[in-house]
């Protein structure tokens, strides 16, 4: 039975894995608050820096669902994790950003233009986890969990045997952030159904 | 069988998939040199739809594909619940909300044709639009939906131009894919749209055999393609492996072709590593410029014309070979029986997809 093995949350000042709140943000920091995650977890992986916010909150999450589940790490083929990702604002917040570059700050930032697709994401973390598996950015219009269960149980009846999906909301201030990772044979876990999705979804 | 047709384009070339194969079987590109376009005001070749000024080109063009779809097919399937819209676009009206670039047009098309499923977008950059088309067959083969209206489509915005040329990646002539003279991309905009479905009996024109295909990532790097073409070869050797095809069976391939350096020559070499550098090829951007998240969609519309046709349709812009692995890089139209034909797309994020199609 498919099941869903570990997830994680960001939202505006909490960082959850699997429920438990495992950072808070601290609004006198001068970091913003992915970097004081990235910190506060001892991450090291100097990329991070460069990485616009979509990417960042990407790396985040999965990188803590990998913490809390390091079996994903073992127990796959390079080719064998899919990634489907969604939101609703595609990268407009980086987007927004390269506008200003060359509306306002003179000429246009080759370094954020890179980010201004909303799959660049799944490419920074295929890159860090070396998979090449399948991948798929889509937009929707809000939180659809039909949409996640249908094409992971897709992609795992065409041959890939595990899914990191989620909802990866970025919009300026608003961080409304939720990864999982499921597995096609997991013998213990929540069921990867559209209810279980929504109840998680929502916490 | 997953069948697939009912294809339309909409480009600088013509407003339906016959004028824009009139016009490339007569080797005409839809590049011009648009004045001003560029960053410093100065003039840069583009593909662009230039008696074409509405306001909400993005959603206009959406609705004249879906228009032209429902003509093609039994109309009934616009409307029923069985029927999933599909869109491929990489920056959708960018440049009239950057904030919701897709909710516009997309409730537009919906309440306009009455459709009973929200249409999905997705966006993954230049391999959305084979993506896109994948998606809709599995979907169907999962009996999710029995049809899929599949509609690429990309405008041209100071966003990407600025945003391409900030990289360097624009060519200073009208690009010209595998050529050893090539220098970047020219951008273009556009629409294509297939109908993909269960039933053989909603098309007024005879369809075609969809192969469904895979994606793979190059694992690589987030804008630059992978040296060793990692990612599109493990995508086309899935793709073939799963519907057991070789490659002597392959009559064609629409290639990605960019036209920067290190695309084409990426492709060259998963093609070399595939056994495939003897099939024809071509490269379809020298005709309707870098459509980003509309080049799969109209790229095998385009291929499904030659199939139709029976015409293997020249690379515009080739004339030398420039890369390191040789390539059989079609340099005249020529006559030719095409039964199978392979579909590849690669993109940022380090994104490789391929389809296969089939005639019946």
């Amino acid at each position: 039975m498919t099941r869903i093995k570990a997830y994680c949350h960001l939202r505006e000042d909490f960082c959850l894995v699997n429920g438990q709140v495992i950072s808070k943000r601290d609004t006198n920091s001068e970091d913003s608050w992915f970097k004081q995650i990235y910190k506060a977890q001892g991450f090291v992986y100097p990329k991070f820096y460069k990485m616009d916010a979509l990417s960042q909150a990407g790396f985040l999450a999965s990188e803590l669902i990998k913490r809390a589940y390091p079996e994903m790490v073992t127990a796959y083929k390079d080719d064998e994790i899919a990634m489907v990702f969604a939101n609703q604002s595609s990268s407009a917040d980086t987007d927004l950003r390269f506008q200003r570059s060359y509306e306002q700050n003179g000429a246009p930032s080759p370094s954020l233009f890179v980010y201004t697709l909303p799959n660049i994401v799944l490419g920074e973390i295929a890159i860090l986890n070396k998979w090449y598996g399948e991948n798929m950015f889509a937009v929707l219009p809000k939180f659809a969990p039909d949409f996640f269960v249908n094409y992971s149980r897709i992609l795992m009846s065409a041959g890939s045997k595990a899914v990191l999906g989620g909802w990866i909301g970025i919009m300026e201030k608003q961080i409304n952030v939720f990864l999982f990772f499921v597995e096609n044979d997991g013998e213990d876990g929540l069921e990867f159904n559209s209810e279980n999705l929504s109840e998680l979804a929502r916490m | 069988m997953t069948y697939i047709g009912a294809e339309v384009i909409i480009s600088p070339l013509g407003e339906s998939a016959e004028t824009n194969w009139s016009a490339v079987y007569d080797n005409r590109s839809g590049i011009s040199l648009v004045e001003s376009a560029g960053f410093d005001g100065e003039s840069v070749y583009l593909s662009k739809i230039l008696d074409f000024t509405a306001d909400s080109k993005f959603a206009q063009l959406l609705i004249k594909a879906m228009e032209k779809v429902s003509a093609g097919i039994d109309d009934s399937i616009i409307t029923s619940d069985k029927t999933i819209v599909i869109i491929s676009s990489t920056k959708g009206e960018l440049d009239r909300n950057i904030n919701d670039q897709f909710g516009g047009p997309v409730a537009a098309i919906t309440e306009r044709f009455h459709l009973a499923n929200e249409p999905i977008v997705i966006s993954n950059a230049c391999i959305s639009g084979v993506l896109a088309i994948n998606a809709a067959s599995n979907f169907i083969d999962a009996h999710i939906y029995e049809h899929a209206i599949v509609i690429g489509c990309d405008v041209i915005s100071d966003f990407v131009v600025y945003g391409f040329q900030s990289l360097f990646a624009i060519s200073d002539k009208p690009c010209a894919p595998f050529d050893n003279a090539r220098n970047g991309i020219t951008m273009g905009e556009g629409c294509g749209a297939v109908v993909v479905s269960a039933s053989r009996g909603i098309y007024k024109n005879p369809p075609m055999d969809l192969l469904s295909g895979t994606t793979a990532n190059d694992a690589n790097h987030i804008s630059g393609p992978s040296r060793t073409g990692e990612g599109l070869f493990r995508s086309v050797k899935k793709t073939m492996d799963s519907h057991q095809i070789s490659s002597a069976d392959i009559d064609f391939i629409s290639a990605h072709g960019t036209a920067t350096v290190f695309n084409d020559e990426m492709e060259s070499i998963a093609f070399d590593r595939l056994g495939l550098s003897d099939i024809p090829l071509n490269s379809m951007k020298g005709y309707f410029g870098h459509t980003l998240g509309a080049a799969g969609v109209i790229e095998t519309t385009a291929s499904m014309q030659m199939i139709r046709n029976g015409v293997l349709l020249k690379s515009l812009g080739y004339q030398e070979a420039g890369t390191s692995k040789a390539l059989n890089i079609i340099s005249e139209n020529r006559k030719a029986e095409l039964k199978t034909i392979l579909k590849t797309a690669s993109g940022f994020g380090g994104g490789n997809a391929s389809l296969i199609i089939r005639s019946i």
